[in-house]
């Protein structure tokens, strides 16, 4: 019964053509995962970066989880959005990133994309296609190219792992 | 000699290459190596190489015997210097000899450059580096010289170099190949030859000596120590060295060591001639030897090639070689096993290869059982990775699908929530509602009513013909028949004896069939009779009243049959059966026969004993009669033989039978067929009462709204009722919805007329599955009914209304309106075939993580998989293979599937291999207490919601620590009746602690919802005018002798601990203590004091009789009385004062400790504690014995004796910040040996006022220290059924009210217990209090008032704020209260102000602030002009103007109809105006603008009460008397307790009188019994009265008395319970303590 303490923040948001960013984020893992403690899923603050085009967010994460295996090692999802100046959400970019498999500290920069959508949509501004389903991101959908998309900013987490009992089924990790 | 010292450690140099050099390294290697710097090492031979290669030449055999071994150097950076000598003396070397021989130099390069040159370290790369750059300067320099001193040759020389050189570096690139080709001699055979003659054209040698150098010579060169050379000679070199030195050094720094190897051995030949030539002067040519081309034919190549090169045929291989012999093959395939694909290789290929590996060793372990090389599958996907896209539309996968979303601006409530519901938008449902056929109506005309019955008989003959299971039966019967007589035929033959055993199971099955068949048939017959009798009925009717209302009409179909094979069929069928009859007869009789015979038996054996016996009696004379009688008693009948069955018998009731139900042979079959081909009669030709029929049916029409979650969302048009009562709408309703339905219903109303309208009825359509989907769905009927009664003037029969067909009114019929609804509910389909389905279970914000649905199925979510059957249904068509890896997670799928249809599992597992690779199973991880116990920690489950820290350690955690929890998991449902000692109550405790759980269950999760000011603590900036206030102040003239209690500065909750909280308990003062009485010896018979109810509220207030007691005076101490309060066990006292009006002013501290240690808000809010504070009367007695000694000491013994309490909750102290005022002191009703001294005369007048009351009172002041903040309520919004309109109106108003009025609470909306909004105003309604009170006292105006008062006071108090932790409060309406027997003060003011109302009297409901509760509610009654508050919670009442009342603020008034808001300055009852009609006091809710909408109440329309049962009061009595008398003798558990018994009995005979008069004026009375009964004891006791909840409280008010603290030696105790039971198990309970000393 290996377990695993996640913990961490959510820093903040770069490289994005919007300002005014915020990020949900969720937990997935595989079956064998069980989240013990913790919020497995949230949303940052919305950050208005008044001098670069950082979002700094500084969302902490603290999770507990345990496993019966290692399969699905747990992935953060992150979706970020946008806030215009009319206050209308928008969806900014979505991003998956791998929690590191390495005990200690880990800064994890995770590249966000989002769907590109017609003309006339990157037209109007704030709205824009989002995918219905938000969860095969994380799940790696193998039918993704099929989507046409663009880069997004990438935002900047820093985890912290800590494992336990991993050893005593054999698995070193490092 | 130095020589030696150099010789020495050249000697230990290793030279590593000489391996490789053996094997002729290429060059490419050398360059290679080049490349890689520093450090690399040529290992010897890193792989072995293809080709045999060709005999070495005897020299480099003997350098390789000179240098065997590679030996690492010891000490590199010695050798790096040593090195350095070594170069340095060989340039001088070659310097000396350019001098002679300037050709030398050729040679000169190959000089070794010393072998550790390949571990070149850093040290000697930097080293070389230096030389590197002298030699540079050197070699300019020498250019110069030379091409002074020679011209000729030089340009050629010069000429030469360059070309050898372009000539070596293409070597480098190209002889890697040509290694390949040839022997190494001959491969770089052009360019040496080439520099060899250069360098025989330069040298000019003599050939003469080819001698290789001796042993000794070759010793001699690696031995020399070239360091010995003088400097000068260096300088001189420096200048002479020609080009060769600079060529050599330069090349040996750049290449590698290697490079030297590449060498053939003439070179090393030369130079070692050379050398030696240096010593012993021989000339190169000596050492050079002519040698002819090395070269082989191509011929002659192959010809060796083919010795040890091996070329595999092409032929195929036959299998027999490929297996072991005596093994036959096998094909995995065609047993049926997966074998998969293979990789396509040619045959060709494939025989080659097959034709290698035989030829290997143990090659034959590469071929499979079917002779075919192992291999694996293909690996290679058929279709393309990566499918050409033609257009980016088609084909994305549909979770994939982008939706595009417009940017809408959030709802200010969920602002940037951007929850999942948002990403599926909106579903669709599509409601068809084609029409509506009434089976019943008010209008229906007899025949009508005849019509639908007909109608459906007919539905139902048809749906049995369509089943047709009488034909099924027969066959099935025939079927049956046929097979037993077929097995006892072949039975007879064969012998089968399967087919033997089975015959009785078949013979069982076709009894079994034929019961079933003839109760088919009879029914089917039945049927037909009762359309038939239906039908003719109609005519008749239609006869009688002369018209036509139906167009039904029933034809009669006869099918003739052939009447003799019909015959012949039912009689063979009768045969049949009678046959069977007969044989199932028989196997009767046989049994019963068997049976008789073995009873007969018994029967004879005996009768042979009785007769024995009787001649052994006759013979002993006879003993006794009895016994002979009882023997004759006991005789056993003789058994009757069986009867058989006569055979005439059965087949009479075997035809009888078919008679009955079955068609007589030859009569026709009919077939009864229903059609509306009839003629009505057209309205003119009917009678007036039919007319008026028709008419009203015309004016009716109806139409069907359609509520979705009990809203309406829309509705159909309104259609007329045709004449046959059948309503066409045929309109579909898209209903876009975000959330899974919860009920769907549907209205039906009718319109009568232009105006009136009703509901008829309401039908609930069924939530579709998600399968079902528009287009597929079917119409469905579904019936509705009402029970309206309707009657009607006209022909009409109306509806439960009952009416008869028969002229004599006989066999009347009641029929309710029903009818049935076609309609069908189902998904839309979106654009893309996507149904529109939400999905069941949503989550709140975030992204949704997996963690929470593990379960797979589940996570995919909408595409499709959810419908299993489906799936399974495709996974069984597909024949998949069953043994591809592929497959395998359908394959499980398939097996359950295939197993049984029935049950299909709710889900299957995708990750079906997760099991395998488990470290743990399941089982054990769900074991593991240290992961339960932080989830359950994580899930705030009440046990752990504050469990600090979790142990690292699953040793370490008890198993003790879940049990609470997991019994309370099991009990949640077992009644405990052990703490309640009655079924009731703990039945009602159950549920309120489930209700309880679930409403807290739900807070918990609003808890963490935060809103901006929870997070960001921002002080205000202070604007100008506080600073300019603040400036005011400063300058305010100080008065210390006014001192101001200062705001506290509050502490948030979250960083105490214990002690860290104390409570501040201020005493200052106490009025009217009740007095110690004399023990007087003459019994003193006081006035009764009783005022009467007018009186109080009277406005003067009239004269107390006061008796003036002579004692008064003489006594010196009334009574010395001091204050005790304990708070959570802890006790903390005051001195004692004297006197009935004592002063204490005293500050008590005592301490607070949180449940767990856990000082959150949340926590803190449910501390149940109470502080009690105890009023006590000090009392010292002489206890000196002995008259003798009174003169010497002083020995007294204190007595305390309590006189009163006031209980504060600890909740209110925490919410309220302070208490200050002046508590009525809870004095009981009787105190033995005290008396309420009512004479006042003395006391100062303002006095007067306050005597108006009884009672004793205290002055208290109470805070917390530090100041703790309150929670704040959940800020959440509700469901709500009330109109939306009202509830925006609602918040209007609140909102103007608290603008005005900040700090008055204004109530427009309330929770209910199920957690909904209710406007407040619809729990006010007048309710009958119960009987049983209004007859106790025969007028019923005040007494029964204040009767009713006390029944609901002494309903228990319960606090939501203690069960609803914090949250908010909960109204239960007065029913749900009066079941639960639990409620805080809202529940009480409304069953109050409801009773009030129900007994006619004016009554409102207050909701104020009261002390010491903070915000309640009261009831204000107006009763002869006056104003009377009433406190809900102790029954007690208070006229407006009393100064006691505990009301301190009004804000609201509540009656039925409005609700009105405290406009006016004041807020105290005294000083405020309770006229409502005013509006400038009082704001009204609804007004001209906003009338009242008429709210329906949602308190019930009557009260019922169960009769007070008073033999479980009784056993209740008893046992609480038990309880307690143990509980006291448990408190004294050093001395003994004695119970007086006849003390004990007077006092319980005297509680049911308190009961009677409420604890009012009997005291004296009581106590002048009490007295003459107990004459010799002084008696200390009291009565307490409580309402019933459960013991613990009882327990509590016992020990906080203090009784049984009494330290006299010969104390006695009394303890009598009374307990009176109202209506509706309101039970009140005396308790009576009394402590006796015995006077001396």
């Amino acid at each position: 019964m290996a377990e695993l303490h996640l913990f961490g923040q959510i820093e903040g948001g770069s490289g994005f053509p919007q300002r005014r960013l915020f990020c949900k984020w969720g937990l997935h893992a595989g079956a064998a995962w069980t989240l013990l403690a913790g919020a497995g899923a949230g949303q940052t603050q919305l950050d208005d970066p008044q001098v670069d085009d950082v979002a700094h967010w500084g969302h902490p994460l603290d999770m507990h989880l345990a496993t019966k295996g290692l399969q699905g090692w747990p992935r953060l999802l992150l979706e970020v959005w946008h806030v215009d100046g009319w206050g209308r959400p928008g969806l900014a970019g979505y991003g998956v990133c791998h929690v590191p498999s390495a005990p200690g500290c880990h800064r994890v920069t995770c590249v966000t994309w989002r769907p590109r959508g017609t003309r006339a949509q990157r037209l109007l501004g704030t709205g824009g296609p989002q995918l219905r389903v938000p969860e095969v991101t994380a799940a790696g959908a193998g039918d993704r190219f099929r989507l046409s998309t663009e880069s997004a900013g990438t935002v900047t987490l820093e985890l912290g792992v800590v494992t336990r009992n991993m050893g005593r089924y054999g698995v070193a990790l490092g | 000699m130095y020589w030696c010292e150099g010789g020495a450690v050249r000697s230990s140099v290793p030279r590593p290459s000489v391996p490789g050099r053996a094997h002729a390294q290429p060059r490419a290697r050398a360059l290679a190596l080049r490349g890689c710097g520093p450090g690399a090492f040529p290992l010897p031979l890193p792989f072995p190489l293809p080709f045999p290669l060709p005999a070495r030449p005897g020299r480099a055999e003997a350098a390789a015997a000179a240098f065997p071994f590679p030996q690492p150097p010891p000490f590199p950076s010695r050798r790096g210097r040593r090195r350095l000598r070594c170069r340095r003396a060989a340039a001088e070397r070659s310097s000396t000899m350019s001098a002679a021989r300037p050709g030398a130099a050729g040679a000169e390069r190959e000089l070794p450059p010393v072998p550790s040159t390949s571990r070149t370290s850093f040290a000697e790369l930097s080293v070389r580096q230096r030389m590197r750059d002298k030699l540079k300067a050197a070699r300019i320099k020498a250019e110069i010289t030379l091409s002074q001193e020679d011209p000729s040759p030089q340009p050629r020389l010069l000429k030469g170099i360059r070309e050898r050189k372009a000539g070596v570096r293409l070597d480098k690139t190209s002889d890697n190949d040509k290694f390949r080709e040839m022997p190494e001699g001959e491969s770089h055979l052009p360019s040496k030859v080439k520099f060899r003659d250069s360098v025989k054209k330069l040298k000019q040698k003599s050939t003469f000596q080819n001698d290789l150098p001796s042993e000794e010579e070759a010793y001699n060169f690696f031995t020399f120590n070239f360091d010995a050379v003088p400097e000068k000679i260096k300088v001189g070199a420096r200048k002479k060295n020609g080009l060769n030195e600079e060529e050599e050094v330069g090349e040996e720094c750049v290449e590698t060591h290697e490079d030297e190897q590449e060498e053939d051995e003439m070179d090393e030949d030369v130079r070692l001639v050379k050398d030696d030539d240096l010593f012993i002067g021989q000339t190169d040519e000596d050492l050079l030897v002519m040698k002819p081309v090395d070269w082989e034919s191509y011929t002659e190549q192959l010809k060796r090639e083919k010795e040890f090169l091996f070329v595999p045929s092409m032929s195929a291989v036959p299998t027999s070689e490929k297996m072991p012999s005596n093994v036959q093959p096998r094909y995995l395939e065609d047993e049926g096993l997966y074998t998969g694909e293979r990789p396509f290789v040619s045959q060709s290929n494939q025989n080659i290869l097959e034709n290698r590996i035989l030829r290997q060793d143990q090659g034959k372990e590469w071929f499979g059982d079917d002779g075919k090389i192992l291999a694996l599958p293909n690996p290679i996907k058929q279709p393309p990775t990566r499918p050409p896209i033609f257009s980016l539309e088609e084909g994305i996968a549909p979770e994939l699908e982008t939706v595009y979303r417009k940017a809408i601006k959030m709802t200010s409530t969920n602002q940037y929530f951007v929850g999942p519901g948002d990403f599926q938008g909106l579903f669709q449902l599509d409601i068809d509602i084609s029409g509506l056929i009434f089976t019943h109506h008010p209008c229906f005309s007899r025949e009508h009513v005849l019509a639908a019955k007909l109608a459906q008989l007919y539905d139902q003959y048809l749906a049995r013909k369509q089943k047709n299971l009488t034909k099924l039966l027969t066959d099935k019967l025939h079927a049956l028949r046929s097979a037993v007589q077929y097995s006892i035929e072949g039975g007879g033959g064969d012998g089968v004896p399967v087919a033997q055993q089975s015959i009785p199971e078949y013979k069982m099955e076709i009894r079994q069939t034929r019961r079933l068949r003839d109760a088919e048939q009879e029914k089917d017959r039945t049927l037909l009779k009762t359309i038939i009798k239906v039908w003719k009925q109609i005519k008749s009717l239609r006869d009688f009243q002369r018209f036509t209302n139906t167009p039904m009409k029933l034809y009669l179909r006869k099918e003739e049959v052939d009447q003799k094979s019909d015959e012949k069929a039912y009689e063979a069928e009768i045969q049949a059966e009678i046959k069977e009859l007969l044989e199932e007869c028989m196997e009767e009789y046989e049994k019963k026969m068997e049976e008789y015979k073995t009873e007969l038996q018994d029967w004879k054996s005996w009768k042979k004993a009785q007769k024995s016996k009787k001649k052994k009696k006759k013979k002993d004379t006879h003993v006794d009669e009895e016994s002979e009688d009882y023997e004759f008693g006991e005789e056993r009948v003789k058994p009757i033989p069986p009867k058989m069955a006569s055979t005439l018998e059965i087949e009479q009731q075997v035809r009888e039978k078919a008679d009955n139900c079955r068609r007589k042979p030859g009569e026709p079959i009919l077939v009864p067929e229903l059609t509306l081909s009839g003629n009505v009669t057209p309205t003119e030709q009917c009678p007036r009462a039919e007319v008026v029929r028709r008419e009203d049916v015309k004016k009716r029409s109806a139409f069907i709204k359609v509520l979705f979650n009990s809203k309406e969302v829309s509705r159909t048009v309104t259609r007329p009722i045709s004449s046959d009562f059948r309503v066409h709408f045929g309109q579909i309703f898209n209903l876009q919805i975000i959330n899974w339905p919860e009920s769907l219903k549907l209205q039906i109303y009718e319109t009568t007329g232009i105006s009136s309208t009703t509901l008829l009825a309401e039908a609930f359509l069924p939530v579709p599955e998600t399968a079902v989907l528009t287009g597929s769905a079917p119409l469905e009927e579904i019936e509705f009914s009402s029970d309206q009664r309707v009657m009607l003037d006209h022909e009409g029969v109306g509806s439960g209304v009952s009416f008869s067909f028969e002229a004599d009114g006989s066999n009347k019929l009641t029929l309710m309106t029903s009818g049935k609804v076609s309609s069908s509910v189902s998904w839309a389909v979106g654009e893309k075939g996507i149904p529109l389905i939400p999905q069941v279970s949503q989550q709140s914000t975030g992204v949704p993580s997996t963690l929470k649905n593990i379960d797979a199925i589940a996570s995919i979510g909408t595409s499709g998989l959810t419908d299993m059957k489906k799936l399974a249904k495709w996974a069984a068509e597909a024949k998949l293979d069953p043994n591809d890896p592929n497959n395998a997670a359908l394959m499980q799928l398939i097996m359950i599937t295939t197993s049984g249809e029935a049950h299909v599992p709710d889900f299957f597992r995708l990750e079906q291999l997760q099991q395998e690779f488990n470290f743990v199973s399941d089982e054990e991880f769900n074991r593991s207490k240290r992961f339960r116990l932080l989830q359950l920690r994580n899930q705030e489950v009440a046990e752990f919601r504050n469990y600090k820290q979790v142990p690292l350690h699953e040793r370490e955690i008890s198993e003790k620590i879940f049990q609470d929890y997991e019994k309370r998991m099991q009990e949640r449902d077992v009644i405990d009746s052990k703490n309640y000692l009655d079924a009731h109550r703990a039945v009602v405790a159950n549920y309120l602690q489930k209700v309880r759980e679930s409403v807290i269950n739900r807070f918990l999760i609003a808890k963490h919802h935060f809103v901006l000011s929870d997070l960001v603590n921002e002080e205000e900036i202070p604007s100008l005018g506080i600073l300019g206030l603040g400036l005011f102040k400063l300058a305010e003239p100080k008065r210390p002798l006014r001192p101001r209690r200062k705001e506290r500065k509050k502490v948030t909750a979250q960083n105490l601990s214990d002690g860290d909280i104390k409570l501040l308990v201020n005493i200052v003062r106490a009025y009217d203590i009740p007095v110690r009485k004399p023990v007087m010896s003459k019994l003193q018979q006081p006035s009764k004091s009783s005022r009467a109810f007018k009186e109080m509220f009277a406005a003067s207030p009239s004269a107390q009789s006061s008796p003036n007691s002579p004692d008064w005076a003489l006594n010196q101490v009334l009574v010395r009385p001091f204050v005790e309060v304990s708070f959570q066990r802890t006790v903390c006292r005051t001195t004692t004062a004297e006197g009935p009006s004592p002063c204490w002013n005293e500050e008590l501290e005592l301490p607070f400790k949180a449940p767990n240690g856990d000082y959150s808000t949340h926590s803190l809010q449910s501390v149940k504690d109470e502080v009690f504070i105890n009023v006590f009367d000090e009392v010292l007695h002489d206890a000196v014995e002995d008259d003798r000694e009174r003169g010497s000491g002083i020995h007294t013994h204190i007595e305390r004796h309590w006189l009163g309490c006031v209980k504060i909750p600890f909740t209110t102290i925490y919410f309220q910040a302070r208490i200050d005022g002046t508590f009525k002191v809870n004095i009981p009703p009787v105190l033995l040996g005290y008396s309420k001294e009512k004479n006042m005369g003395m006391e100062r007048g303002y006095d007067s006022v306050r005597n108006l009351s009884e009672g004793s009172y205290i002055t208290l002041f109470i805070t917390i220290e530090p100041q703790l903040i309150p929670g704040e309520s959940v800020r959440e919004k509700f469901d709500s059924q009330e109109d939306e309109k009202l509830l925006q109106a609602a918040e209007k108003y609140e909102a103007e009210c608290t603008s005005k009025f900040p700090s008055r609470q204004c109530l427009t909306t309330v929770i209910d217990l199920d957690g909904k909004t209710v406007f407040i105003t619809r729990y006010i309604k007048p309710l009958n209090p119960p009987q049983e009170l209004l007859d106790a006292v025969p007028d019923r105006s005040q007494t029964a008032a204040e009767l009713v008062a006390r029944y609901v006071a002494l309903i228990p108090f319960l606090p939501d704020s203690v069960s609803f932790a914090g949250i908010c409060d909960l109204w239960s309406t007065s029913d749900q209260f009066l079941y639960l027997l639990a409620g805080d003060e809202e529940e009480h003011a409304v069953l109050l102000c409801n009773y009030f109302l129900g007994m006619g009297k004016k009554a409102w409901l207050i909701i104020g602030n009261a002390i010491p509760e903070g915000p309640t509610a009261y009831v204000l009654t107006l009763e002869q002009s006056q104003y009377v508050i009433w406190n809900p919670s102790t029954g007690c009442f208070y006229g407006q103007y009393d100064t006691f009342c505990p009301l301190q603020n009004v804000y609201c008034l509540i009656s039925s109809d409005n609700i009105w808001f405290n406009l006016q300055e004041y807020d105290s009852p005294g000083r405020i105006n309770f006229d409502v009609s005013k509006p400038k006091h009082w704001k009204p809710f609804f007004s001209r603008s906003l009338p009242f909408p008429g709210l329906r109440s949602i308190q019930p329309e009557e009260l019922t009460y169960e009769h007070s049962d008073k033999a479980a009061a009784l056993e209740l009595q008893s046992r609480i008397e038990k309880i307690l008398k143990d509980k006291i003798m448990e408190w004294r558990p050093t001395r003994p307790t004695r119970w007086n018994r006849y003390c004990t009995s007077t006092l319980r005979s005297f509680l049911p009188l308190l009961e009677q008069n409420q604890g009012k004026d009997v005291e004296d009375d009581h106590q002048a019994e009490l007295q003459k009964q107990l004459g010799d004891y002084r008696v200390s006791g009291f009565p307490i009265h409580m309402p019933y909840s459960e013991v613990r409280p009882l327990i509590e008010a016992v020990h906080s008395t203090r009784v049984h603290t009494i330290d006299v030696s010969n104390v006695e105790f009394a303890l009598a319970v009374y307990v009176h039971a109202y209506p509706q198990n309101v039970l009140s309970v005396w308790i009576y303590v009394a402590s006796l000393v015995q006077n001396r």
